[in-house]
This record gives C-alpha cells, sequence and structure tokens, in this order.
C-alpha cells in the first residue's frame, strides 16, 4: 500500500480549486441576505365586528346544538355567559363563569379552556364567540383570549369565528 | 542576530497555505440557511421601530389588502399617515362622529373602488390591522369601529407567530 501511494502521488500532480472568488461571492451574498432575512413571521386572525342588518347566511342547524358564547373582559377578569337566545335560560345559567386574575396578574386561560371545552361538547355546532372587552384591556390580552378561545389544539376547534365587540354604554 | 535574518530572507519566500475547505462548509451552511428565511415580502413595512406585535398561536396567512399601522404614537394606512395618537387617543377621531375623519374618507374611496372591482361574494375582503400589543382597546374600537361604518367589517389582525 505505501507504494501505491508513492506511485500515485509521483504521477498525478497536486490539482487545487482556486476558491478565492467563491469566498468573495459568498462573503457578498451573506450581509446581503442577512440585511434582507425576516427573522419574524406575521401571520393573522381573522375577525369581524358586529354590523346592523347583516343576515344570516348560514344553514339552519338544530337550535339545541348551537349556541353563542359571551366572554366579558375587563382589567381584572373575565365573564362568560352564553347567548340565552338560543337556549333556555336556566341552561345558560349553568354555563356562567367568572374567572379572575390569578396572583401572578394572569387570566386563568387554561380554565378558560377546559370550560370553552365543555360548552363545545355540549353544544358542537357552535362556533361563535363574541368578545367583549372594557376600553382599558390590552391588545395583547384580547389576542392572547382568542387564541385560547379558537382552538384547544392545533387539531381541535373550540370557536373559531371570533366576533370582537365593544361594550354599549 | 543579523545573520540569521539575512540567511531567512535569502530562502525563497513560500506563502502558508491556508485551508478554507471548514471555512467554505461554514458559509455554505450559512447561506442556504439565510437563502431559506429570505424572505421578499415587505411584511413590517410600515411599521414604527418600537412597535410590538402580540404573539400568537395563528398559522393563517395574511391577505394582500388594505393595511391599517397602529403604534403608540400614529396611524397608518399603507406607509401614510393618518393620524397621529397622544395618550391612546386618536387625533381627527371623534368617537360621537366617525363619518368626519379622514380614515372614514379614505376608508370609503377605498371601499367603493373594492365594490367595484371585487367578484368576492362575501363582499369587500377583510382590512389588515397591525396594532402595537400595549394598546388598550379604546384606541382599537374606534379603528374597529370607522372601518365597519366604511364598509370594512372584517379584520385580519396580525400577529407574530410563536
Amino acid at each position: 500500500m505505501p507504494g501505491l501511494k508513492r506511485k500515485k502521488n509521483r504521477d498525478e500532480p497536486d490539482v487545487e480549486v482556486d476558491m478565492v472568488p467563491i469566498m468573495n461571492m459568498f462573503l457578498v451574498l451573506v450581509p446581503f441576505l442577512l440585511m434582507s432575512a425576516s427573522f419574524l413571521h406575521i401571520k393573522a386572525i381573522n375577525t369581524s365586528v358586529p354590523v346592523l342588518g347583516s343576515a344570516s347566511k348560514e344553514k339552519h342547524v338544530d337550535p339545541s346544538l348551537k349556541t353563542t358564547v359571551v366572554l366579558e373582559l375587563n382589567k381584572t377578569a373575565m365573564a362568560l355567559s352564553l347567548n340565552a337566545d338560543t337556549i333556555e335560560p336556566k341552561e345558560a345559567a349553568k354555563w356562567r363563569r367568572q374567572f379572575s386574575k390569578k396572583d401572578d396578574d394572569a387570566f386563568p386561560l387554561e380554565l378558560l379552556a377546559d370550560h370553552l371545552g365543555q360548552i363545545k361538547n355540549a353544544y358542537p355546532a357552535s362556533d361563535t364567540l363574541i368578545i367583549v372587552p372594557n376600553g382599558d384591556v390590552l391588545y395583547e390580552t384580547i389576542i392572547q383570549t382568542m387564541d385560547v378561545a379558537r382552538y384547544k389544539d392545533s387539531e381541535t376547534k373550540l370557536f373559531p369565528n371570533v366576533v370582537i365587540s365593544g361594550k354599549i354604554g | 542576530m543579523r545573520r540569521y535574518g539575512s540567511n531567512r530572507s535569502s530562502r525563497s519566500f513560500r506563502p502558508p497555505k491556508l485551508n478554507i475547505t471548514s471555512m467554505m462548509d461554514m458559509f455554505t451552511i450559512i447561506l442556504i440557511f439565510l437563502l431559506f428565511s429570505f424572505s421578499s415580502e415587505p411584511e413590517l413595512a410600515g411599521m414604527e421601530k418600537d412597535m410590538e406585535l402580540p404573539q400568537s398561536t395563528a398559522k393563517t396567512d395574511f391577505q394582500d389588502t388594505i393595511k391599517l399601522v397602529l403604534s403608540q404614537s400614529t396611524l397608518k394606512m399603507g406607509d401614510d399617515i393618518i393620524a397621529h395618537i397622544e395618550d391612546d387617543i386618536i387625533i381627527g377621531l371623534d368617537p360621537k362622529d366617525l363619518k368626519s375623519s379622514d380614515l372614514y374618507r379614505q376608508l370609503s374611496d377605498r371601499a367603493k373602488t373594492s365594490v367595484e372591482i371585487t367578484t368576492e361574494p362575501e363582499g369587500p375582503r377583510p382590512i389588515l390591522l397591525l396594532c402595537d400589543r400595549r394598546l388598550p382597546f379604546k384606541t382599537i374600537n374606534q379603528i374597529t369601529k370607522t372601518a365597519a361604518l366604511a364598509g370594512f367589517p372584517n379584520f385580519q389582525f396580525a400577529v407574530l407567530e410563536m
């Protein structure tokens, strides 16, 4: 084996590819791409505001399977209720909940998600949630609440149609 | 010392060979990574430097439509400043008379052309709303109300992917 190696070295001259132009090109490309690279990916949450006179185009579903969840937000608590127009007032009252802020100044979003999951199981045709925030509620809090209300996990939908409504009065 | 130095310089100088293979490998990896994250979309165009979008688990891509950018100091439509904001109050946007605002006028003009050109049964396309996460709802509510009055009741809230 050492003999073979010696022979090969003697017959074939070392060929070196000049990498300097490629390196130069890389050195120009890398800063350019670094400047134009976007590391923040923007996504969107679809929502709407209630409008007078917009006729409902949705298919007819059994009213016993469908209701609308109303979630009122203020700086210290969330109040959840169901729309009593579509279900019995007694039944609606059963689902009413209040979620106060925890000691760490955060809303108990896990509890809210659990409760919304139970409502979804009881009324599987429901897909709409109306968020009614107070004027002083921060936008970030509204987005966090929407996240919890729309999907339980990446597969399971809860209430994907979120409507934002300002308080009247 | 002198003799030693002169002996050294008299020898034929051979430049040291630099092995740049590993450096090439590194650059190739960086280049591929950057090419993948390269974005030609002007996603953040119009955003103020101190603006912070909220984070969300949303996966929906936004549509190329009317863009409203609401920072802590200005309200922009695309790249044009429409109003200034002081203490979370939009200057020139009277909550009791939203139709007198510049925002309403500009959006109604866009709504007219949008209805003419759109063939979508759902009406005008949603407005993409980029809001600072620290703004209170009362400020955002003025914008959404005005847009709804002008014929744009649907919105896409822009968020940062988690």
